[in-house]
């Protein structure tokens, strides 16, 4: 058989798995709906077509209804393709960072924060308010990058330890001097409209920012197969005994897709600040970074894919949002159909970044068994 | 002499308090230390921890509703059952990933972290039509023990039996015990001695004919019946009643003890008890006028200042031998 056309069959297995995987997720989720719900036809009705808007036929023309809905999804896709970036970065390492949370935060609040210093002088502000967002990102990411290469902290630990300290910093910051008076509740002052991205389609916070999407998608693409950065970090990922006999220091690519993956996340976190909130709450709620990386997850580690998975996802979670509203079942339904699909991956061995060697272990560990299966039989 | 017995109290109801927030972190932790003995991350504690404390709850409160009329007692020590057969299974599915379809662990405790965190809501939320916590429905807690004969004595009465002078949570000495219990199943025992073996190299392992399945699964066993006990005393211990997101990083926390303490059982007792004694500082911090979100701070920037200071002597200490065998 030709590789290429055994490159195809793959490709066309692994979207197969990707169909799977989400179908075999839905069903758990429906399950749990039929032991707890009243009505689980109707919530999961609402749950997958919830986010579509209602098209209805009348003397006047076509008629939509609920497009809000719609947007709501394209703005998530938007903050959710960034987030799985963020994480992508990292597991193209193999660096299980899960910081993204405590990034996103601090770049939120720092856009804002230069947006509103700035207020007066838009030229300047805007690549100002874009810098601080990424540059924080960069940093905040860039910790336990170091903390990992040079005192081999576990990423993991760390990461979550830092996600505790971002968000109590944002709101330590917000609580105690950055705040609009007299707003009733705590939160930031808003971003003067001179710096906010503008609405391309108006009544929706879908703004220019929906082209940065394929644009980041594609310096990922490139950034990972095409320089030299990538290329070590590939190898480090893939084989680090290899790495280092090959002379590639570890410390480069694990420091910098820790820190690069932070600046994708800061980038959702400026989408965030001056494209959909405007102003940022003090409690706005962590997790975020966790569904980055079941975007992640569900892309395959392929950023191609990327915009796609965080569709799905976005979909789901607004077409969510409209089941808790409208029938019995909490929108938590999502969580646990988003840890099925965790899980799910995780189980299914093609895993990227363990494919090879994790499956070879397997085929090869079952023809040894199979061998000395059939030893034992003659002797 | 009054103040230096006022100053004894402190301390002895400061010890007190150092036990009681460092009781799920040591359970959890040790927990970890089982299947990290035999070079698996357990990254599922936080997960393990949330999940026993809400089914604990859960379960003494219909035990309750189903079976009236019983000593409450009873209906704790069905609770206990609930949480840990909770624990033991989620474990369990975890070790069934990882060890029959070859799922990477890390990614697989991540989802299991996810799918408690999103059953508990959600379960709570269908049975109590409540999201924040289970306040609404009457669950019990396990009972406290009180060594009695110290009444006289107020600094050794408040060192044995807590504050309150009613006695120290059963789980407190629980999670004692499984300090000397999990250093004793690793030093002593044969399956101890297997793990270990699976730890150092699992080739070796099979090759000496060590059944590595078994051994595993019995390690995520009793992982996750330590972290089980864990989250029942968050659930179960004084308050009882689970709340959203009540294990707030613990396991995590348990996690880095074990990291912390060179996956060794005196070193991650020592690393949690240093965890917990961050967290009592934060309280005692919190009575005075400091920021609240400055407080909270104080156990992460302790995790990360202790895991980057051993990361530096280890690498002093690897350099140093590098030194000598050269």
């Amino acid at each position: 058989m030709s590789e290429i056309s055994r490159v195809g069959r793959d490709r066309l297995s692994e979207r197969g798995n990707l169909a799977l995987v989400i179908a075999i997720a839905l069903a758990c989720g429906f399950v749990l709906t039929l032991l707890t719900s009243a009505q689980p036809l109707r919530a999961f009705h609402v749950l997958l077509t919830g986010a579509m808007p209602e098209i209805r036929w009348s003397a006047q023309g076509i008629e939509f209804s609920r497009v809000g809905r719609l947007a709501t999804v394209v703005e998530e896709t938007i903050t959710l393709s960034l987030l799985g970036l963020a994480i992508l970065i990292g597991f193209r390492a193999r660096q299980f960072s899960l910081g993204a949370d405590g990034q996103f935060f601090l770049a939120a609040l720092a856009a804002t924060f230069v947006s509103v210093k700035l207020g007066g002088i838009p030229w300047l502000g805007f690549p100002a308010a874009m810098l601080a967002a990424l540059l924080v990102g960069l940093v905040f990411g860039a910790i336990p990058g170091v903390l990992k290469a040079y005192l081999s902290c576990n990423e993991i630990v760390t990461t979550l330890m830092l996600n505790v300290v971002a968000v109590q910093l944002y709101r330590y910051v917000i609580t105690t001097g950055f705040n609009e008076a007299g707003a009733g509740f705590l939160v930031t002052p808003r971003i003067p409209a001179a710096l906010l991205f503008a609405p391309l389609i108006s009544g929706t916070a879908i703004t220019a920012f929906l082209f940065v999407v394929p644009l980041a998608v594609c310096v990922c693409w490139f950034l990972i197969n095409r320089t030299v950065i990538g290329y070590e970090m590939r190898v480090v990922a893939d084989n680090p005994w290899f790495a280092r006999q090959a002379g590639i220091p570890l410390v480069r690519p694990v420091i910098l897709s820790m820190a690069l993956g932070g600046a994708f996340a800061g980038l959702a976190g400026l989408h965030v600040s001056n494209a959909l909130l405007k102003q940022l709450p003090v409690d706005m709620s962590p997790g975020i970074g966790l569904e980055g990386l079941v975007v992640a997850l569900l892309a395959r580690n392929d950023p191609k894919i990327v915009p796609i998975a965080a569709f799905l996802y976005a979909y789901l979670k607004t077409g969510a949002q409209v089941m808790e509203r409208t029938t019995d079942v909490p929108k938590e339904m999502v969580l646990v159909i988003q840890a099925c699909i965790v899980l799910c991956f995780a189980a299914s061995t093609l895993v990227e970044f363990q494919a090879g060697t994790r499956l070879r272990d397997l085929m090869r560990r079952g023809r040894r068994k199979a061998a000395s299966k059939a030893g034992g039989e003659h002797g | 002499m009054a103040d230096s017995a006022m100053q004894g109290l402190f301390w002895a109801t400061l010890i007190g308090a150092l036990l009681r927030a460092s009781t799920p972190i040591l359970l959890a932790a040790n927990g970890g230390l089982v299947t990290e003995a035999c070079g698996a991350t357990n990254v599922a504690l936080e997960g393990l921890l949330l999940i026993s404390a809400f089914f604990g709850v859960i379960g003494s409160a219909y035990a309750a509703i189903w079976m009236p009329g019983m000593g409450a007692g009873f209906y704790a020590c069905l609770g206990l059952c609930c949480g840990l057969a909770a624990a033991l299974i989620f474990s369990l599915v975890l070790a069934f990933l990882h060890l029959e379809l070859g799922a990477d662990l890390v990614i697989a405790g991540i989802g299991i972290n996810m799918l408690a965190a999103g059953l508990t809501i959600y379960l709570m939320s269908v049975l109590t039509g409540d999201k924040g916590s289970t306040a609404s429905l009457a669950s019990y807690a396990l009972p406290v023990l009180h060594i009695p004969g110290f009444a006289t004595w107020p600094i050794v009465d408040v060192l044995l039996n807590s504050e309150s002078r009613q006695g120290h949570h059963v789980l407190v000495y629980a999670a004692l015990i499984s300090c000397l219990g999990v250093h004793g199943l690793l030093a002593r025992t044969s399956l101890g001695l297997r793990l270990r073996a699976i730890g150092e190299s699992r080739e070796a392992a099979i090759a000496a004919g060590i059944d590595v399945k078994k051994s595993q699964y019995l390690a995520f066993a009793i992982s996750g019946l330590c972290a089980g006990l864990g989250g029942l005393h968050l659930s179960m211990g004084y308050l009882a009643v689970f709340q959203a997101d009540m294990s707030a990083g613990r396991g995590f926390l348990a996690l880095a003890a074990v990291f912390l303490g060179t996956r060794r059982p005196l070193g991650t007792v020592a690393a949690s008890f240093l965890f917990g004694a961050s967290t009592v500082l934060a309280a005692q911090l919190g009575l005075l006028a400091i920021p609240s979100q400055l407080v909270y701070m104080i156990p992460p920037f302790a995790t990360l200042a202790a895991m980057a200071a051993a990361g530096a002597w280890r690498r002093a200490r690897s350099r140093r031998t590098q030194a000598i065998g050269a």
